[in-house]
């Protein structure tokens, strides 16, 4: 085809000489000349109408329409800018919350991480069906690096947490190929190589210059002072570079050759090679780092996706859609606002349109006219909504390090969240589907309309029209009670996970886990603070409550029901700085702690489940599977143990799993291979803080980083906040529905009056009570409300019930009567409050008024 | 307005035009050598005797319609009275075109002379 577009002229001089070709010809055949020419223009046929048609088989007649319709668009907006402003607001509001979502998708899951060819990164690991395993020693990583004939590079990698004068700072021990491989862009400096090595040189992200040393390049050259000693800072890299990981670090530091701690390997595959290649080529060595007992076939190397924070999975995105749908009901919800004030717009257009419709306009072309101007309050809107979740990321990322709890918050790094292109694009489709959700509808409307009513400037109050704004806002009411449902049952979730009992006091008690594996610190670290005068109560404890558990199947000696059991190893000292009572027998003696005797206290549960309705102390607990994944976790040794003790249920993992099914206490001492963590109470008057403690601790010659040190209280909001969070922001996204449909319902009831103005007139003139006619919007409203919170009901009952069958937490109650009542309570004050002005305002029409205009 | 006159000049007796009909017919008329529109709207008058088209400027949509399908090709030259005019050619793609068009026509043809069978005397 050529590009080269026919000009309107160079047709016109065709047709003009086909017809004089004809006149001649006619001439020729005898005709008189006037005769002729007027016959060969006759045969023509209209030569307007084939110039029109070419003009508009052109190919770029489209364009030239769409400019037309763009421009006749924003006059037509530009003229009304309330309209305007109020649906560009709207959707604005809808896509912004949409796009801040999709934004936090993007960065953790779609957005690949800012190095060189990140695509082809893969995570190494193995996994067996008793384990698994993310990292290798220095030995295995050597091997690694030797497939050249996989790999193109393997880099290793850690994390740890470590204190620079009080502040946290996130820090990756590298190998000396990590630069090299990844090659992130450095603002100064230069990047670690191999040659830096134990060195105590490292590269610091921009941020965390800013945050340490007050300005980035300053950084540059400066010692940073870390608990294991201080490291010259020699490089700064920009912030769109965090490492390889979904938590963003702030310190890269080179592996030190003597250490030889077990690192994460990643690796670039070699080109050609797939990942499922590698894999299978790897089981060999996979094998080897299985624990001694697994049969090698059960054991599978594993490469995981490593180019952006998060593989994106089914599992995943399934996870998620909930998320995303009620984000997306909220923009719907807007849509269905905007949709209503254009369908009322379109009445009151009506003439207009009738006017282009009878001038020749075809339909097409009016429904094309009122979509572009639907199209073109969507870009605005989508615009808007840009700048606005700019902001509102912004300011999310504000409440949460303002409200999180100050230890975890000192600890959290976010990944950059940039408005990069993938976000752009998705604003713009969204705002393009939204604008065929809104826009879509009441053009059709419009469109289908009598001419000759409309021209001589009836109204017609048509019944479709009524009917379809109905249908919206029922839509709309029934969009907010599915959102306020869920906000409620969040709510009050995280209400009463607040007030749930623990079964044991958190007041004023310090938990210390040991970093790692390596517990050979629990016991100077117990004798220290044993030592302290500031501290009241020590414990020590194969783990504390509310961080992990472990369990192993047990049974009541001498029965063969089997059940899995938690257990925890503690000293005596436990239960008491718990406040955890001793409800039947007695608790452990020092020397029973000492050798490990063994005896076991049971909680309440583990005593009903195995000696139902018998006196457990005496009984004997037999414990199985002597085999465990790892040594220090091991119950090795405990086959069988007598009950001295019986305590309350108490919550040892998640709060929101409840209270523990079963468990079963072992006395323990801080010498003992068990012990991985301490209690702390200090003295109630002391001036204890953690800080303090992490001072003693380096005197001693140990390394901090190693401990972690939080306030139980601060473990339990650190437990509750998700649900907190979650429930803020289906606070945020059920208001803002309410909110929409209270304006939708409002502008439906201003309409209707408007419409029935002469009829509520004439009823008052034949003496109808201003009550009757209130009643007369307030049933129209009511009706409406109903309907929508029927339908909503319906479809949150059906969701949540779909929820409740996959969660399986005792203390979270998804479907939640009481959120139901609640929602309809509130969406139906809302409606009662959307009617009410309309319905006062209807009172005061003045009967002879809309009379006299009637006549 | 423009319905309404088609609709009026319906009441002829003359056949309607297949969509797909007149191109046919004007690639046949191109295949004795180029031609200009009021030729070929000639051509298909004399040749059909009268029985199409009914307006030479209905030609034209089908004329730009064939040139954007690359079936002929036009260049603007000089009749044989001295006067400019457009002139259409048959490309190499038009002409096998033809071809399998007019086989499709003739079997079609044929095909509904033998459904219809031969025309009943009348009176």
């Amino acid at each position: 085809m050529d590009w080269r577009r026919r000009s309107d002229e160079d047709f016109a001089a065709e047709v003009d000489s086909h017809i004089q070709l004809e006149a001649e010809r006619l001439i020729e055949d005898g005709m008189p000349p006037d005769a002729a020419r007027a016959a060969a223009a006759r045969a023509f046929g209209s030569a307007t109408r084939a110039r029109e048609r070419f003009h508009e088989r052109s190919r770029w007649v489209w364009i030239e329409q769409a400019v037309q319709d763009v421009r006749y668009a924003w006059r037509t907006l530009r003229a009304n800018p309330a309209f305007l402003t109020t649906t560009v607001l709207t959707l604005a509001t809808g896509l912004s919350l949409l796009t801040v979502a999709f934004s936090v998708f993007n960065a953790y899951v779609l957005r690949p991480f800012a190095v060189a060819d990140p695509g082809r990164l893969y995570r190494l690991a193995w996994s067996a069906p008793s384990a698994v395993g993310r990292t290798f020693p220095p030995r295995a990583c050597d091997e690694l690096r030797a497939r050249t004939d996989l790999f193109d590079a393997v880099l290793t990698h850690d994390f740890r947490f470590a204190l620079s004068n009080g502040r946290t700072v996130v820090v990756s021990t590298v190998s000396g190929n990590y630069f090299s491989t990844l090659r992130p862009r450095l603002l100064a400096g230069r990047p670690l190589d191999a040659a830096d090595a134990g060195q105590k040189v490292a590269v610091i992200r921009q941020q965390a210059a800013t945050r340490l040393f007050g300005g980035d390049r300053a950084a540059l050259g400066r010692a940073l002072e870390l608990e294991a000693g201080p490291v010259t800072i020699v490089g700064v890299v920009r912030d769109e570079f965090g490492g390889i990981d979904d938590f963003p670090r702030d310190l890269w530091v080179p592996e030190d050759p003597a250490a030889a701690r077990p690192m994460q390997a990643v690796a670039r595959l070699r080109a050609g090679v797939s990942p499922v290649e590698a894999a299978l080529r790897l089981q060999e060595f996979a094998a080897r780092m299985a624990p001694p007992d697994t049969p090698s076939r059960d054991v599978r190397a594993v490469l995981v996706p490593n180019g952006t924070p998060n593989p994106l999975s089914i599992e995943l995105v399934a996870m998620l859609s909930p998320v995303f749908a009620a984000f997306t009901l909220v923009l719907l919800a807007a849509c269905i606002n905007v949709s209503n004030v254009m369908l009322a717009r379109a009445l009151t257009r009506q003439r207009e349109i009738a006017v282009r419709l009878s001038l020749g306009a075809s339909r097409a072309r009016i429904v094309r006219q009122l979509l572009t101007e639907g199209l073109l309050v969507a870009v605005l809107a989508g615009a808007a909504a840009l700048a606005l979740a700019v902001w509102l990321l912004r300011a999310a990322l504000v409440v949460l390090f303002g409200t999180l709890p100050p230890f975890v918050a000192s600890l959290l790094r976010i990944v950059p969240m940039p408005l990069d292109a993938r976000v752009f694009l998705f604003a713009f489709a969204a705002a393009l589907a939204a604008t065929l959700v809104f826009a879509l509808m009441p053009a059709l409307q419009a469109s289908r309309q009598p001419l000759t009513g409309a021209l001589r400037g009836q109204r017609a109050g048509q019944p479709s029209t009524s009917r379809a704004r109905n249908a919206l806002v029922v839509a709309q009411v029934a969009v907010s009670i599915v959102l306020v449902v869920t906000a409620l049952v969040l709510a009050r979730n995280f209400a009463s996970l607040t007030r749930l009992d623990l079964g044991f006091s958190t007041a004023n008690v310090y938990s210390i886990n040991v970093r790692g594996d390596d517990n050979r610190f629990v016991r100077p670290i117990a004798d220290l603070l044993a030592a302290d005068p500031r501290v009241a109560s020590v414990a020590v404890t194969s783990g504390n409550p509310l961080f992990v558990t472990h369990a192993v199947p047990m049974r009541a000696d001498g029965s063969s029901a089997l059940s899995p059991t938690m257990y925890t190893f503690v000293s005596p000292e436990f239960l008491s700085i718990l406040r955890i009572p001793v409800t039947r027998g007695r608790t452990f003696s020092a020397a029973e702690a000492r050798l490990a005797a063994r005896v076991a206290i049971v909680s309440e549960s583990t005593a009903r489940a195995f000696w139902p309705g018998r006196d457990p102390i005496g009984e004997t607990i037999a414990i199985e599977r002597p085999a465990p994944p790892r040594q220090n976790e091991g119950i090795d040794g405990y086959a069988r143990v007598t009950v001295v003790g019986v305590v309350p249920d108490k919550v040892s993992g998640l709060m929101v799993e409840g209270a523990d099914r079963s468990h079963v206490y072992l006395p323990v001492s801080a010498a003992d291979v068990h012990v991985q963590a301490l209690l702390v109470q200090p003295r109630a008057s002391s001036d204890f803080r953690p800080e303090l403690l992490r001072e003693s601790f380096r005197r001693l010659g140990f390394d901090p980083e190693l401990l972690e040190v939080i306030s139980l209280d601060e473990m339990r909001m650190t437990q509750t906040y998700p649900l907190r969070a979650a429930s803020w922001v289906g606070l945020l996204l059920g208001g803002i529905a309410l909110a929409l449909s209270v304006s939708g319902l409002y502008g439906v009831l201003v309409y209707t009056l408007a419409q029935r103005r002469r009829e509520i007139g004439i009823r008052m003139a034949l003496g109808a009570p201003a009550a009757a006619v209130v009643r007369l919007l307030m049933r129209q409203s009511a009706r409406m409300t109903a309907v929508g919170i029927a339908i909503g009901l319906g479809i949150s009952f059906a969701l949540l019930k779909m929820l409740d069958s996959v969660i399986e937490l005792r203390a979270v109650s998804v479907l939640d009567p009481g959120a139901f009542a609640a929602a309809v309570l509130v969406v139906l004050l809302a409606s009662f409050v959307a009617a009410y002005y309309p319905s006062r305002r209807a009172t005061r029409v003045d009967p002879a008024e809309t009379l006299r205009a009637e006549a | 307005m423009s319905t309404r006159e088609k609709r009026g000049r319906l009441k002829d007796d003359r056949p309607v035009l297949m969509q797909g009909t007149l191109d046919v017919l004007i690639l046949r008329t191109l295949l004795f050598g180029a031609e200009h529109g009021q030729g070929i709207a000639r051509a298909i008058q004399q040749t059909s005797e009268g029985e199409f088209l009914v307006e030479h400027g209905a030609l034209y949509p089908a004329l730009q319609r064939l040139e954007a399908q690359k079936l002929v090709s036009a260049k603007w030259g000089t009749s044989a009275n001295n006067r400019r005019a457009r002139y259409y050619t048959l490309t190499r793609h038009g002409r096998d075109h033809l071809t399998r068009q007019s086989s499709r026509w003739r079997r079609l043809a044929a095909a509904m002379a033998r459904v219809l069978g031969p025309e009943p005397e009348r009176g």
